[in-house]
């Protein structure tokens, strides 16, 4: 039962924390520029905000991953 | 145009978590029999379709146009940016190749080592098929839910899984000979740039975003994971210098 909860645990969050905290963070941050932005700012280049964003969050959970050793 | 590549997404999805459950679903088979097997299988299908069924119209069904959308899209960059991180890694060398006809040999070296429980049901082999299947079967019930929920997406990505059932389900009638030729690696990666494409032009879309070129967008989008992947990859693969120790 706590491996299927576990399972479960990994199938909706994923293997670390790092990617729904990234998530996360990203629309918080997208929702805290929209405020700040004019409407039609918003409307034309928050898209490509929230995309960058994203990309911050992929950036993040792969920077704890284990590199080769020359 | 969105119409095919929400049907394409959900098909390639669906197939591959499909073909998880396959390898698993015919381990267990081969090693306890197919009767016990289809029994657990059929178990967890049935406890998967119930289990969306209860929570997907509660989930989806009250919520604001844009609140859904902002939901769906959420939700598609958990499963997606998993799917790419995994998949970046796997391409850099950095985990295993993904491969479920090497997931058929462990579970059924792992079944034929246990004992069986003799007469009767064999349970424990009930519970490992139905244990499988529920997982990939509920990963592929959030994904459905997820790319469907968006207005107008029900029906391509209801396409899409009934095309990956068929495939899978052919797939499977050949036994596990075709498991080792698929590029399973690469076409999680394609997954996970398409899951995440779509859940950042939902969530934009939710929060009051107009994307240029309208539901083109999606290709930018793609273009734009695709090669932040390659790059990553790239990066990846470049071998750390490790001072020498004196």
């Amino acid at each position: 039962m706590r491996s299927l909860l576990a399972s479960l645990r990994r199938l909706i969050l994923g293997e670390t924390w790092t990617i729904p905290l990234g998530v996360g963070a990203a629309l918080m941050l997208a929702v805290a520029i929209r405020a700040l932005l004019p409407h039609g700012t918003w409307q034309t280049a928050g898209g490509f905000c929230l995309a960058v964003f994203v990309l911050a969050a992929l950036a993040g959970s792969l920077r704890r991953a284990p590199r080769r050793r020359s | 145009m969105t119409f095919l590549l929400t049907m394409a997404a959900a098909a390639t999805a669906v197939g591959i978590e499909m073909l998880e459950a396959l390898a698993i679903v015919l381990a267990v088979g081969m090693e306890r029999g197919f009767r016990d097997a289809l029994a657990g299988a059929l178990a967890a299908v049935a406890a998967v379709v119930l289990l969306c069924l209860a929570v997907g119209p509660a989930l989806l069904g009250g919520a604001d146009l844009d609140v859904l959308r902002v939901i769906v899209g959420s939700l598609l960059l958990l499963f997606g940016l998993e799917w790419l991180r995994k998949g970046i890694l796997r391409m850099a060398g950095l985990r295993p190749r993904s491969s479920s006809y090497d997931e058929f040999v462990e579970e059924r070296s792992a079944l034929g080592a246990a004992a069986s429980s003799g007469a009767g049901a064999d349970w424990a082999a009930r519970l490992v098929a139905f244990k499988g299947v529920f997982l990939e079967g509920l990963e592929v019930g959030l994904i459905v839910l997820a790319l469907g929920g968006a207005p107008g997406h029900l029906a391509p990505a209801l396409l899409g899984t009934a095309v990956a059932l068929v495939v899978v389900g052919a797939i499977g009638l050949l036994l596990h000979q075709p498991l080792r030729r698929l590029p399973e690696t690469q076409m999680k990666l394609g997954v996970g740039v398409a899951l995440t494409a779509f859940g950042t032009f939902f969530t934009a879309e939710g929060l009051g975003v107009e994307w240029p070129l309208s539901d083109l967008a999606l290709l930018y989008l793609a273009g734009l994971f695709a090669a932040s992947a390659g790059l990553a990859i790239r990066l990846l693969t470049r071998p750390v210098r490790v001072a020498e120790a004196t």
